[in-house]
């Protein structure tokens, strides 16, 4: 799916977000990504949905290098990408369906995407999205009038009429509270799963990653610190990865003495079991 | 946490810089007083004042005969029609060139870091940023009323000169109100757009302009608050509407009637205040 070859990324102040990056994902994949606040993860992100160059080396995408692409050349590939964002980045002016069928946006020509400002196309197909993400009848409500979490699962529907190869999502449960993150990640993982879709997903909160993830990738100043599948991230492996984050090294030790702050949804995680 | 209060002291201003800023807009204030004459004995103590309050005096009663009155309700509505029509042109001149206004939709912003532009490509784009800078501000610079004598030139005497003028003034004026509306919107969900393939124009219509429609629909009621009453004036150069009734009856001293007509701007100026306040309410 991915191959990513020492991908580097300074941006115009002189900040180096990427350092030397290599990464391969293959089709069908569940990768998540953790690491400090400013790691460089959303930044990855973006590189990896081609809304972003970066500054040096190569990004294969299905066997093409994609640096060599025009505009509508990018556009194809971008329909085959699909992305989730922590929060905001629907229209609030406009109606649920119009956010939804945004997803067309890639396929669509000039003139239906106006037309269907007017009289929304594929309604139905609307429809059976909100309803996999469990509020079809919220088809007509103004995006603005949804809380987070409803607006979080407005932007799934938006993904799944996108119908793409892969779902990148970008710390998607950061801005809901936990136990509508884990009904979030699961929902994801279970989408992706039975569309066999790739699914990579930055995540702040490390329990979620290992609990769901069968492959963890740690990120940390603009580097992959380690690779490997979530019964051989242990706490000295954690402890290095967020060393000098105050804040998400608390996240470790309330993870060391046993308390999950997820619940009881989620599975007690190798390593840390007393 | 040394190093945040090292930023924080660096960013404390400094106390001369204020000092010397309030002197120079003293000193800028003095000279244009000086500059522009300002005279109040002159205006509140001497003749002119005295002869004003006579004229005033003398426009009483006003005339209420039914032949004026139809003059005044006639100009009125044509008053009314010039403003209407001369700023749904300003929105339909104002809105295309508000697009090339905008950087952001141009050349520079979240919209324009995927790909590196070709040779040539973004100094084209750059460019046509300032053609349309450029035509906005030369709209923009020229007064109504100076639109209005060219165009009583070009097309005849009557109200459609001042739709023209209106129009042109108003046009450049909302191009820019508008491209600054565009440019400030979130990029967030842009980018999200962008992120679906969607094309600019895609973007144009379900992310941008979703989120500009409000302020633009407020930008252009208050713009047709400002054009009734420059529509009332564009009549002393024969573009129409009580303005030019207005000149006719100062020029043959028919001070009653000028009344009339003063009275008749005042209600319909006052009439699309009122309209603009409930379509703001009901739009924005």
């Amino acid at each position: 799916m991915y191959e990513l070859a020492g991908i580097r990324k300074v941006f115009a102040d002189g900040s180096v977000a990427l350092e030397d990056l290599s990464l391969r994902v293959g089709p069908g994949e569940h990768v998540a990504f953790i690491g400090p606040s400013g790691a460089g993860k959303t930044t990855l992100f973006r590189i990896l949905n081609l809304t972003l160059r970066p500054t040096a080396g190569t990004l294969i995408f299905e066997g093409q290098d994609v640096a060599g692409l025009s505009d509508a050349g990018l556009r194809r590939v971008r329909t085959r990408i699909g992305t989730i964002y922590q929060q905001q980045n629907l229209v609030g002016r406009l109606r649920v369906v119009h956010n939804v069928l945004a997803g067309h946006l890639g396929r669509w020509s000039t003139a239906t995407a106006l037309a269907s400002l007017v009289r929304p196309r594929d309604v139905a197909g609307a429809g059976r999205a909100l309803e996999q993400v469990g509020m079809p009848e919220k088809l007509w409500a103004r995006t603005d009038e949804l809380s987070g979490g409803q607006q979080q699962r407005v932007a799934i529907a938006r993904v799944l009429v996108q119908d793409p190869d892969v779902i990148l999502a970008d710390e998607p449960v950061s801005a809901v509270d936990p136990s509508l993150a884990v009904s979030i990640v699961t929902l994801l993982r279970d989408l992706s799963h039975e569309s066999r879709k790739t699914l990579l997903m930055n995540l702040h909160s490390v329990d979620l990653a290992l609990g769901y993830f069968p492959r963890i990738v740690g990120v940390r100043d603009g580097r992959v610190r380690f690779d490997l599948s979530p019964d051989r991230v242990g706490p000295e492996l954690l402890a290095e990865l967020y060393a000098g984050h105050r804040d998400e090294e608390r996240q470790l030790e309330r993870l060391r003495d046993g308390q999950n702050p997820l619940g009881a949804a989620c599975r007690p995680l190798p390593g840390f079991r007393k | 946490m040394g190093g945040l209060r090292a930023r924080a002291a660096a960013a404390r201003p400094g106390r001369t810089a204020p000092l010397l800023a309030g002197a120079g807009l003293a000193a800028l204030l003095a000279w244009s007083w000086h500059g522009t004459a300002v005279d109040l004995p002159g205006l509140f103590g001497g003749e002119g004042m005295r002869q004003v309050a006579t004229y005033v005096a003398g426009l009483f009663p006003p005339d209420l005969s039914a032949r004026t009155w139809r003059d005044a309700a006639a100009g009125a509505v044509e008053t009314f029609a010039i403003s209407l029509i001369g700023s749904l042109l300003a929105v339909g001149l104002g809105l295309p060139l508000s697009l090339l206004a905008t950087r952001t939709l141009l050349y520079r912003g979240i919209l324009f870091e995927g790909r590196r532009p070709g040779p040539g490509a973004r100094t084209a784009r750059v460019a046509l940023y300032a053609a349309g800078k450029a035509l906005l501000n030369l709209l923009r610079t020229i007064p109504e009323i100076v639109w209005a004598l060219i165009f009583v030139f070009m097309v005849g005497l009557g109200p459609f000169p001042g739709v023209l003028a209106l129009g042109f003034h108003t046009g450049g004026v909302l191009g820019k109100l508008f491209g600054e509306v565009l440019e400030d919107v979130d990029p967030a969900p842009l980018e999200a757009l962008q992120a679906t393939g969607a094309s600019r124009f895609g973007i144009l219509v379900y992310g941008v302009l979703p989120q500009a429609l409000p302020q633009f629909v407020s930008y252009a009621l208050y713009r047709w608050e400002v054009n009734i009453r420059a529509a009332a004036m564009l009549g002393f150069v024969g573009a129409g509407g009580l303005g030019q009734r207005i000149h006719i009856a100062i020029s043959l001293f028919q001070e009653h009637q000028l009344l009339t007509l003063i009275l008749a701007i005042y209600a319909i100026v006052t009439l699309v205040d009122a309209l603009s306040a409930y379509l703001r309410a009901r739009l924005v």
